[in-house]
This record gives C-alpha cells, sequence and structure tokens, in this order.
C-alpha cells in the first residue's frame, strides 16, 4: 500500500466519526470530503444532506459549491433551503459536520471576521448554514486542519456557539441540539466532556506534544490519551480517492 | 371703448385660435386616425371586457405583442424600467440559475446605492459590490464557494463603504418565507447563542400554546426580485428545474419579479408540467430570454458550471485595479450579455454545454 498523503490520511480520520445509518448535514471541505468517504465505504447507509436543497446526495465528485451540479447528479431528492433547514430544526438530523476559520476551547466557531466585528482585520464569508446546524443538528463534529492559528483561546467572532454551558454564556434550554462532540484534526481528537477542549486522541505517526503544538492555549490532556487506530487500506484507499477528485487539499 | 368692458386683444384671440386649428388638423386628428391609437383602443378595450381570438394565427400575432399578459421584454429594458436606484433587490439561484446576466445589466447601467439579500451569495454579490452599484449586503453567506473569500466584498467592509446585515441561511430564507407568507415575522429555534444575534433584529418570542421560547426573525420584502430559469411562456409562466434554493420564497417575497430564462417556450410547454413552474405569470414583471444567462453559474439541461470561471475571479478579484479593468472590458465596455457571451472561447463554451445534465422534456 502506498504512503497516503495527510489530506488523505485527515480525511479517513474525519470520515471515521460518521456511523452507518447517520443522517449528516455536511457543509463544503473536510466535512463533504469525508462524509462522501464515509458513504462510500463503512457508513453505506449514512445520508448527505447538502444545505441547497440535496438530500441522500451521492456526488461522483467532491462539489466545490454547496449547489454545484454534482451535489444533485445521483442524488434521492431535491428540495428547497426551506425543506432541508426544516428537517434541520426539526431535529431528524443526527450529525452537523462543520469547519470553520477558528476555533476555541470551548468549542465556539469563527466563520464571520478576523479581528474586531466593526473594524475587520480580514473579513470572512459569514455564517452560511453554520450557525443553523451548530446550533439545531443533535451532535456537531468539528473538522480543523492542524494550523495553529485556527486554534485560539476565545474565537474572535462566535459566529456558532459551542458547548451549551453557563461559562461559554449559553442556555441550554434555549439550544434544541447537544452541540459539539469532538474536534478532529489530522493530527489527533478533542472533546469537550470536561466542559473545555480536551485531547482525547492521538492520531498515528504524532505524540501528545504535536497534536496540540502551537495552540494559543495549554489544552488540557485526558487521564489516558487514546492512540487512533490506523487506517486500514480501505478507508485510506477511499480518502485518497475522494481526495484526489476534489484537488484543492484539506484547508 | 373705455369704461365697464375690460379691454380685448383680438390679435390675441385670432392667435390662439389659429394654433387651436393648427393643433387639432397637425396633431390630435392624425393621432386619432393612426395605428398607435387604434392600439392603445383595443389594449384598454382587451383590458376590460378580454377577447377571444380564436384560432386566426394573426390574431394569435397580434395577442403575442398587446396582450397584458405578455411579459416579454429586452433584458435592458426590463433592468431600466423595474430595477431603481435604491432598491433592495433579491437574487435568485442557489449555485445554478444565479442571474449574473441581469447583475451585469445592472453594471452597464450604472444603478447605485443597492441593497442586495439572500441566503448563500456568490461572486455575483462581489461583481455589483466591486461596480459600486451596493450600499448594503443582507446575506447568510458571501464568498466564492469551496475556493475563498469574495474579495471585492471583503474590502469593502473592511473600507467601511458597505453595510452588511449579516444572518444566517436559515433565517434569511425563513425571511423571505415569511415576506412570502404575507405575515411580519416567523417563530424559529436559530439564532440563539453566540455574537449573531446581537447584530440583527430578532426579539424573544413565547408560544401562546406550548410555552416554548423562540427567536421571532422578521419579514423581508425585496423591492424587486432577479431569477433565471430554464423555461417561461410569453405570460411570464416560470419553471425551475433543479436546485433553486430560496429562489420561490425570494421572487415570491417581492413586490417586482424580473425573470431570465434559457428559452421562451409556447404556453403549451408550460401547461404540460405544470409542477415545475415555480412563479406564476400574474406575478412577473418581465420576463428576458437570455441564453446562457446565469453564466458562470450553470444551468441543468443547459450547461454545466463554469468553475474556471469561479478560480479565476479569485485572482483577478484579489486586486481592485485588476477587478475594475475586468469590469471596464468585459461588462461596461460589451453592450449586452450576448456580446460578453460572445467572447468566450467557443471550446470553453463546448465543455461546458457538454457538462448540461440532463436532459429536460420540454426542451423540444
Amino acid at each position: 500500500m502506498t504512503e497516503l498523503s495527510e489530506g488523505a490520511k485527515f480525511v479517513a480520520i474525519a470520515a471515521r466519526e460518521i456511523a452507518d445509518g447517520d443522517i449528516c448535514f455536511v457543509g463544503i471541505g473536510v466535512p463533504s470530503l469525508a462524509a462522501i468517504t464515509a458513504r462510500r465505504g463503512h457508513a453505506p447507509d449514512s445520508v448527505i444532506i447538502y444545505e441547497s436543497g440535496a438530500i441522500d446526495a451521492l456526488p461522483p465528485v467532491p462539489p466545490l459549491s454547496t449547489g454545484s451540479p454534482s451535489v444533485v447528479a445521483d442524488t434521492a431528492m431535491v428540495t428547497s433551503c426551506l425543506g432541508v433547514f426544516s428537517m434541520l430544526q426539526q431535529g431528524v438530523f443526527d450529525l452537523g459536520l462543520l469547519s470553520a476559520a477558528q476555533v476555541d476551547r470551548f468549542g465556539n466557531l469563527n466563520s464571520t471576521v478576523l479581528g474586531p466585528y466593526a473594524t475587520p482585520k480580514v473579513r470572512l464569508v459569514g455564517s452560511g448554514g453554520a450557525h443553523d446546524i451548530a446550533v439545531l443538528a443533535r451532535e456537531i463534529i468539528i473538522m480543523m486542519p492542524h494550523d495553529p492559528r485556527r486554534f485560539v483561546e476565545k474565537v474572535d467572532y462566535i459566529t456558532s456557539p459551542g458547548l451549551r454551558t453557563a461559562a461559554n454564556g449559553m442556555d441550554a434550554d434555549r439550544t434544541r441540539g447537544k452541540g459539539p462532540r469532538c474536534v478532529v484534526t489530522p493530527r489527533g481528537r478533542f472533546t469537550f466532556e470536561a466542559g473545555e477542549l480536551t485531547l482525547d486522541a492521538i492520531a498515528p505517526g504524532f505524540d501528545e506534544a504535536q497534536a496540540v503544538e502551537g495552540f494559543g492555549w495549554k489544552v488540557p490532556h485526558a487521564h489516558v490519551v487514546r492512540r487512533l487506530p490506523k487506517i486500514d487500506e480501505a478507508l485510506g484507499a477511499t480518502a485518497s480517492a475522494v481526495l484526489k477528485s476534489w484537488g484543492r487539499g484539506t484547508d | 371703448m373705455s369704461g365697464i368692458y375690460p379691454s380685448v386683444d383680438h390679435e390675441k384671440d385670432n392667435r390662439f385660435g389659429r394654433l387651436q386649428t393648427k393643433l387639432i388638423t397637425f396633431v390630435v386628428l392624425p393621432y386619432y386616425l393612426s395605428p398607435v391609437a387604434y392600439t392603445k383602443f383595443w389594449i384598454d378595450t382587451e383590458k376590460h371586457y378580454g377577447t377571444d381570438y380564436g384560432s386566426n394565427p394573426s390574431s394569435e400575432l397580434k395577442r403575442a405583442r398587446f396582450d397584458m399578459r405578455n411579459k416579454l421584454s429586452h433584458l435592458a429594458d426590463a433592468v431600466k424600467a423595474h430595477i431603481h436606484d435604491g432598491d433592495t433587490v433579491f437574487v435568485g439561484g442557489f449555485g445554478q440559475c444565479i442571474p449574473f446576466a441581469t447583475g451585469q445589466e445592472i453594471v452597464r447601467q450604472n444603478r447605485k446605492s443597492l441593497t442586495l439579500c439572500r441566503s448563500g451569495a456568490d461572486i455575483f454579490f462581489d461583481m455589483l459590490i466591486a461596480a459600486g452599484c451596493v450600499r448594503k449586503a443582507v446575506f447568510g453567506y458571501v464568498g466564492n464557494p469551496g475556493i475563498g473569500l469574495g474579495h471585492a466584498f471583503r474590502r469593502a467592509v473592511e473600507a467601511g463603504t458597505l453595510e452588511v446585515e449579516d444572518w444566517t441561511n436559515f433565517a434569511m430564507v425563513l425571511r423571505l418565507h415569511a415576506g412570502a407568507l404575507g405575515i411580519p415575522y416567523i417563530p424559529a429555534a436559530t439564532l440563539v447563542g453566540g455574537d449573531l444575534p446581537v447584530g440583527v433584529r430578532t426579539a424573544p418570542v413565547t408560544c401562546p400554546f406550548t410555552g416554548e421560547k423562540l427567536v421571532a426573525i422578521p419579514a423581508l420584502n425585496p423591492d424587486v426580485a432577479i431569477i433565471h430559469g430554464q423555461f417561461a411562456d410569453s405570460e411570464g409562466n416560470l419553471q425551475l428545474f433543479g436546485l433553486s434554493g430560496d429562489t420561490a420564497d425570494g421572487a415570491l417575497a417581492s413586490k417586482r419579479i424580473v425573470a431570465t430564462v434559457e428559452k421562451i417556450v409556447p404556453a403549451a410547454a408550460i401547461r404540460a408540467q405544470p409542477d415545475h413552474t415555480i412563479v406564476p405569470g400574474f406575478r412577473i414583471s418581465a420576463v428576458c430570454e437570455v441564453p446562457y444567462g446565469a453564466h458562470p453559474a450553470y444551468v441543468e439541461g443547459f450547461y454545466g458550471r463554469d468553475d474556471a470561471a469561479y478560480m479565476e475571479w479569485d485572482k483577478i478579484a484579489r486586486s481592485a485595479e485588476r477587478l475594475n479593468a475586468w469590469l471596464d472590458t468585459e461588462i461596461r465596455g460589451t453592450k449586452s450579455f450576448a456580446e460578453y457571451w460572445a467572447r468566450l472561447d467557443p471550446s470553453r463554451i463546448a465543455d461546458l454545454v457538454a457538462a448540461r445534465g440532463r436532459e429536460l422534456a420540454s426542451a423540444a
């Protein structure tokens, strides 16, 4: 078996978070790549939904936009945005897969602005469906490239709220979804059981220090930091193929 | 002749009389004898009483030209008549059927101070912002999907020259849907937590039946919607196959609708599959046949998405000068969308057409 690229490994690790049968609302980038990999591989009964209105999509090539032609090339249903978001609000989607420019220790995501909102250093794209997914999907999986600039103690702007805790300024009674389950990076997996981002497991080939290298604050480690299992050949091959047909990298 | 009688200027009266005679002889009579007056009378009669033209083909021709149901227009005329400076404009399409041709015409006619709104917006917003047509953007997302930022949007926000309202895609869909429902707001379970709710006008609302706490999202009723579809008939009954996103909600929430389509087809073709009609003709202000009018977005059954153009945009738009030069040559330097289209490489067009996707029945 040929050595997997860093990007393919990341897609494979992210794809493993999706269990067979999961109904997944996905965004563009690694979330979409991971969902397609899972659907073609170990989770054939998972369902991919794009906000543009495609339900149970099976894109022959990963789409550049949630509205790209490949999204509808092999899909079971085309509805409106309202149709998709209605189901999201109903609570029938198991997982929301998200990525963002920044994530912080409470799992808040920022895709709106770097610097102050009123006088931005870099104005980003905005929420799109991310805030809605973060608030309404039953559970969230956050997929982030290992880029120290993206891991900050507090995001510049909370586009999509994370933990439903008082410490994070959230009222659990007013939000329907449970919030973030984990953050996966090419180097490891982080969970929030301790009330903040905590290193839970390391990816093959990395140690604990490398998994949090460059992060903007001291990230706590779990009592026992697990090792993520090796990526098996079938998963690696599927992830490679998906990433290759996407052709735009994983960040 | 002084005293009780006012002095009379007979010469002035005579001049006035001669003018009246001339007016009647050379203006009024010719008008009433002219085809213009005949047509006006004919249309007014039609408006009041309707007419059955039978199967007389010449009557059919007249019907197409003068019927009040007729919404056919040239795009330049439609933009001139229905899109004004300062309007709030809903932009249709989601990935596919984005009305780029209408956007180009707005740039050519140099509309100012527009408020653009929709859920997920791509480089269409960037183009109009760069061209100086936009005062404010109301949106869930503005960027170049899968590629990066909307550079003109980014520069304008950072420079403080563009007002923004950051919503979410779902919230924008709900605002337009409430507008289409004809109600002032809609309750929802989104826009809770984080910084987004702080910047927009929402209000807490409690369900009168269950006591559940929700968020009231205000309706949005744009002045005008611009949308693109596959087919319409001359009455404007508009059909859109494939992804439409928030197009129907946004169009039906708007006061006026300017539509472009790939092909104007006979009414019978529309009526053969009426389930694909997303906007009825009586709601349409103008419908224009503009083949390829969604480029670089795509239209199922006609052409694929020009991903390369979106990537080129990323390079062009990074520099304000380069983007302005591009607008000057490609948009302001062309008279119409057709001229813009004719400049594209034929092999590129062939590739796009080859990637048109499924064949649509009413293309016949």
